[in-house]
């Protein structure tokens, strides 16, 4: 099939490709799905919710989401494991290169995919090129108080450590950048090195199962290193090579609905 | 575009516009306008610019799980688990997540009033001095026991110092109720606790430390008992133990998301649970050689199978699993209990477990630590008891009621009628910190603050082995003119005098709290021992809370439980319906999240749908009744009907259809009010033997009306093009 | 309509006409960025230069640059502890003394500003060495606070460029868009 379409091949081989920086490893065997770490993503992040109507044209403003596909019919229905979707921080990121103003870039410290605010003009280029469908698009100024009156009160709770977008721009996860930066100014005014578990991202501080570690995946002791190294691991979509950062752990390895 | 401009004429005009806007959007930023104010008096422990955290107790359900709110000049902005609390150990779930919404929610009450109609929307606001003599008045001015108060599952500093007040007055002890309590069936648990292991107490189950989990409907991973400790221990269930991973059997006639992480999912008929469990209990006893217990002597494996319509292979292969594990673990729950024959489904189960041998161990059953500040554990109304009240109510006995965290017009099932019960009570007065139904119905509404404005604490009923008691204080001043009730209630007692006045000479409420505290000072249990009480309850606020180091678990003994003929049978349903109906609570609602606009948002974790009702039926039976997704179909029981819109749920028997609990509010502001509907409106007046509502026990019919509502749900519609995946 | 612009624009008189218009743009654009560049009213005509001079740290009042993104304004109680052993004369005292009575808080606005979608950080900078004046320019000599200079990603950038240039890792890190816009 590829063949007959003629299309590029990608390879990625250097040392630095394959290792990254920030990684995290979701264990869809202890995901029970319950919504906590999407819940605490929007609250850390000023994720906006966009009601019932903006909702119904899939126009939710979910960094993370849980999803589940369905095989068989009743009563030998089977439920995959819930699977947590965020943005991949791919290092061959589909989103980056379709950008015509740089807003979707790649961090060449961190290793992330970044989203700039300021820069984007809401072409929604890199949303259609994301195969993972985990950008985001501000269709209307969700958080505005102009625009919405009756949120003014809720506006108490946003965070100042991370921007309030507005109309006609792209978002998506940051791995919780704004923890990073913070950890990393933290581990530098102690003249050290960020310590493993010195950054938790917003979703798994609060996943309950404990699903989801993150840390250094260039440093080979550090717990996401060493769980990655699972033999259920996977990467999402493996095969478009766009070397996500997140690994995957199968769920039910020994379970009729895995 | 008009046939007269050229492109390239477009083009110009485009990149003459485009200049103009860079040039003007480039004039700087647009907060230059933005004034900011500093604290007039800065709290001395806070350091400028840098966030404070502080501990307190989530009061979005009565679990007490320990949170770390992150304030930032006065505002709370982030809500983090406290790691050092023994019942959820710095996780949350997604209700604590977004606590704050209802903290900063548009529609709060903001100030006393006085509703001249009950039921109209527009109250005349009041002070609190006013508010506190119509309380006082309240007080004295009735008989004792013409007072009567009803409270919400939350606070319990509230409901001792309410429980105080009674006392010392003459009047009924408060009642105590909550919507989870009836779904949990609190009642059923700690009666069948009662009469298998002799001790009225909350069973506490370790599924952490179990191999082999099999649930009866418990839907342990949702909203039941203590979510967060639960879903603890499904972690360990799984990853534990090093190269075990722990099994995990649901029975449950639709796949919740608990059952959905199950390794195997078996779809019995509803009410079938008790001759099930007895059922595997007569096939481990018979193949271990043992003689067969009085208690399973009277099952029949092919007959129990066939009543529950699953596969008798299937049952006796499971019973032969759990009879081999090394820790098994037998859970009784949801929708198992909710029957006619719950409190046998419950005794049933208990048995079980003491047949299986792993009562007090290690992946078995346990009794609940005893709060402290308590002597036994004491339950929530069941609903039994709660219709004996609306009778009470209806009789005229009631001159004034005060209502506090609950609201019983949304909660209760409607053919109580106790709406119609609150027309006979002259004087509601309601604490609500929100706009609820029964706020609405209230005479007065005299604000409480919300729970992160709040000091206070709660006895931490399950989900931890030690006893707690779970510690709250305020994170950020009063954001409207709120009062915290029982500072209302101390105040109005002082004014009474007399009896009540002395039986609580307390100025305010953190007085009141360490009135109760100091009983603990002495206690060597504890993490921390104070010499007195202001460097006691500094601790307390500084860890959130207090527990003790070690296990306070009880190991329950059943000598006696497994001689007794439990007599179980298939549960009886009212009414004619083609479907048995099944509700259950919303896993990212609950019982009072809809006012809550992102837990609105999250899509449940099986349907995903968003912001609305909708009704699970098997898809095979819907094509049969030729109803597609969307479909509205009215749903008519005896007591009730109700439309709603069809998911065509696939993990479903095609004989049940389910309905969440949580949306169809009149009240409770913009983002409750009219969404969806309320599945208690179905519900029947019947009862299981401990008293807990017979929820499941109802069949009902189902016709096509012949319009539909597209619902909002993360399914089919991914992508920022919104296309649908079927189109 | 297009078509008849187009065609005026051929005209002598049309294309003086675009000049004009243009030229209102370009004027109205200035205004504005001279504008947005002004000090902005303050409620208290707070003498910077006579507290500098009288040799009180800026950390003293502004102490969240040691330890968050956030200096801080100093709060009443922090003017009030001082100033309440001193003679309320003057102009602006007596407005102070005014605030503390009331229990009212100050609405200062903040001069030293940058774009909601940036996140500057003061204290990675103290940490790398730097001092107030350095971007706050002389503050002994000013009554009210002013930028010395524009605080636009240029001037950033700049700096960033210049301390980095031997460090390639330093270089990236402070280049980086993830550092200030997230």
């Amino acid at each position: 099939m590829a063949n007959d379409l003629q299309l590029p091949v990608f390879t990625n081989t250097s040392e630095q490709e394959v290792s990254g920086k920030w990684g995290m490893v979701i264990d869809q065997d202890l995901c029970t799905g319950c919504q906590a770490c999407v819940a605490a993503c929007s609250m850390e992040n000023n994720v906006p919710f966009v009601g019932e109507e903006d909702a119904n044209y899939g126009r939710s403003m979910h960094w993370i989401r849980i999803e589940r596909f369905w095989s068989g019919t009743f009563p030998e229905v089977k439920m995959t494991p819930y699977q947590p979707m965020l943005c991949q921080q791919c290092h061959n990121a589909p989103c980056e290169p379709v950008c015509p103003v740089f807003a979707s870039v790649h961090s060449a410290s961190e290793d992330t995919n970044l989203q700039v605010y300021n820069r984007c003009v809401g072409t929604r280029y890199c949303a259609n090129n994301c195969p993972y469908q985990v950008r985001v698009f501000n269709w209307r100024d969700y958080t505005d108080a102009r625009a919405r009156p009756w949120l003014t009160s809720l506006q108490n709770q946003l965070s100042p450590d991370v921007t309030v977008r507005r109309r006609g721009v792209m978002e998506k996860c940051t791995f919780c950048i704004q923890r990073i930066h913070q950890a990393e100014q933290v581990a530098a005014s102690e003249n050290r090195s960020i310590a493993d578990g010195d950054v938790t991202p917003a979703c798994a501080q609060a996943c309950p199962a404990d699903a989801i570690v993150f840390g250094r995946i260039d440093d080979p002791n550090s717990r996401v290193s060493q769980a990655a190294l699972n033999a259920r691991g996977y990467h999402q979509l493996d095969e478009l090579r766009t070397t996500p950062r997140i690994t995957y752990l199968h769920g039910a390895s020994n379970g009729s609905n895995g | 575009m008009s046939p007269e401009i050229s492109r390239r004429d477009f083009l110009k005009l485009a990149s003459v516009g485009a200049a103009t806007t860079a040039a003007l959007t480039g004039c700087g930023p647009a907060s230059r306008y933005v004034t900011r104010e500093p604290y007039v008096k800065m709290p001395e422990y806070n350091y400028n610019g840098l966030s404070t955290y502080y501990a307190t107790t989530c009061r979005e359900c009565s679990a007490g799980c320990g949170l770390v709110i992150r304030t930032f000049q006065g505002r709370a902005l982030k809500v983090e688990g406290n790691r050092d609390h023994p019942v959820n150990m710095g996780k949350t779930c997604p209700r604590g997540q977004i606590t704050l919404q209802g903290l900063y929610n548009p529609d709060r009450v903001t100030d006393p009033l006085h509703r001249k109609q009950r039921g109209s929307n527009d109250g005349e606001k009041m002070d609190w001095d006013a508010a506190v003599q119509v309380v006082t008045d309240a007080l004295t001015h009735n008989q004792p026991n013409e007072v009567a108060f009803l409270l919400g599952m939350t606070p319990d500093h509230l409901f001792d110092m309410v429980s105080d007040m009674t006392k010392a007055m003459g009047a009924p002890a408060p009642i105590r109720y909550g919507a989870p309590a009836m779904f949990e069936s609190r009642a059923t648990l700690v009666q069948a606790a009662q009469t298998v292991f002799g001790q009225a107490a909350l069973p506490s189950f370790d599924i952490g430390g179990a191999d082999l989990v099999v649930s009866f409907g418990a839907n342990f991973l949702e909203p039941w008992l203590s979510q967060v400790s639960q879903t603890r221990g499904y972690r360990n269930l799984r990853q534990g133990t090093p190269n075990h991973r722990g099994l995990f059997v649901q029975f449950e006639s639709r796949m919740s998301q608990t059952a959905s992480k199950a390794d195997e999912w078996i779809p019995n008929k509803p009410g079938t649970e008790a001759v099930l469990a007895l059922a595997m209990g007569r096939i481990i006893a018979e193949a271990r050689g043992l003689p067969l217990p009085p208690a399973f002597a009277t099952a029949d494996v092919n007959q129990a199978a066939s009543q529950a319509d699953i596969n008798a292979d299937d049952l006796k292969r499971l019973a032969t699993i759990l009879g081999n594990a090394q820790r098994p673990l037998v859970i009784p729950g949801g929708q198992a209990l909710a029957q006619s024959n719950g409190l046998q489904t419950a005794q049933a189960i208990l048995s079980l477990n003491a047949f299986l041998g792993n009562l007090g161990k290690a992946g078995g059953v346990y009794l609940s630590p005893i709060a402290p500040l308590e002597d036994a554990y004491h339950r929530p109304a069941s609903a039994k008891e709660m219709a004996d009240f609306v009778g009470t109510l209806k009789k005229g006995a009631v001159k004034v009621l005060f209502v506090h965290g609950v609201n019983p017009l949304f909660e209760l099932p409607k053919s109580l009628s106790f709406a119609d019960a609150l027309k006979n009570v002259p004087q509601v007065i309601s604490f609500a910190t929100f706009p609820d139904e029964t706020a609405l119905e209230a005479d007065y509404v005299f604000p409480d603050h919300h729970g992160l404005e709040s000091w206070g604490y709660q006895k931490v009923a399950t989900g931890s082995n030690a006893s707690v008691l779970s510690g709250a204080q305020p994170v950020v001043s009063p954001f409207h003119n709120t009062k915290a009730t029982v500072d209302l209630l101390l105040a109005a007692s002082q004014a009474a005098g007399g009896q009540i006045a002395s039986a609580l000479p307390f100025k305010d409420e953190l007085e009141y709290i360490q009135s109760k505290l100091s009983t603990m000072l002495s206690n060597a249990n504890g993490f921390f021992t104070a010499p007195e009480i202001n460097s006691f309850t500094a601790y307390f606020q500084q860890h959130g809370g207090w527990w003790s180091t070690g296990d306070d678990r009880l190991a329950p003994t059943a000598a006696d439980a497994l001689n007794a003929n439990i007599g179980a049978s298939v549960s009886q349903f009212d009414g004619d319906g083609e479907f048995f109906l099944l509700p259950f609570v919303s896993p990212t609602l609950a019982e009072g999240g809809a006012n809550k606009p992102w837990l609105q948002e999250l899509g449940d974790p099986t349907t995903t749908v968003m912001w609305n009702t909708w009704i699970e039926m098997n898809p095979q039976k819907a094509d049969e009744m030729g109803i597609q997704d969307n479909d509205i179909v009215t749903i008519v029981s005896p007591f009730g009907a109700l439309e709603a819109p069809v998911y065509r749920y696939p993990a479903i028997r095609p004989d049940t259809i389910a309905i969440p609990f949580g949306q169809g509010h009149t009240a409770y502001g913009q983002f409750a009010a009219k969404r969806g509907v309320n599945p208690v409106d179905l519900l029947p007046q019947k009862y299981n033997e401990a008293g807990d509502l017979a929820y499941a026990g109802v069949k009902v019919h189902v016709q096509k009306t012949g319009r539909a509502r597209k619902l909002s749900k993360m399914e089919g519609v991914l992508g920022v093009y919104g296309f649908d995946a079927k189109q | 309509m297009a078509r008849r612009f187009f065609n005026a624009l051929n005209q002598p008189l049309g294309r003086i006409g675009v000049f004009i218009a243009l030229l209102a743009v370009f004027s109205g654009v200035v205004w504005g960025i001279v504008q947005t560049q002004k000090p902005p009213e303050q409620p208290i005509q707070f003498p910077h230069n006579l507290h500098v001079g009288l040799g009180i740290q800026c950390l003293y009042c502004h102490s969240g640059a040691l330890r968050g993104p956030s200096p801080g304004i100093p709060t009443e109680t922090k003017c009030w502890g001082c100033h309440q052993q001193i003679p309320i004369q003057g102009t602006e005292l007596p407005k102070l003394a005014a605030y503390v009575e009331n229990d009212k808080p100050i609405s200062w606005v903040p001069v030293a500003q940058v774009p909601d979608f940036v996140h500057f950080v003061h204290r990675p900078h103290i940490a790398a060495g730097l001092n107030c004046e350095n971007c706050h320019g002389n503050v002994a000599g000013m009554t009210v606070y002013q930028n010395p200079q524009v605080i636009n990603m240029g001037w950033c950038l700049k700096c960033h460029r210049q301390k980095a240039q031997d460090n390639p890792v330093l270089y990236a890190k402070l280049t980086d868009c993830g550092t200030c816009h997230y």
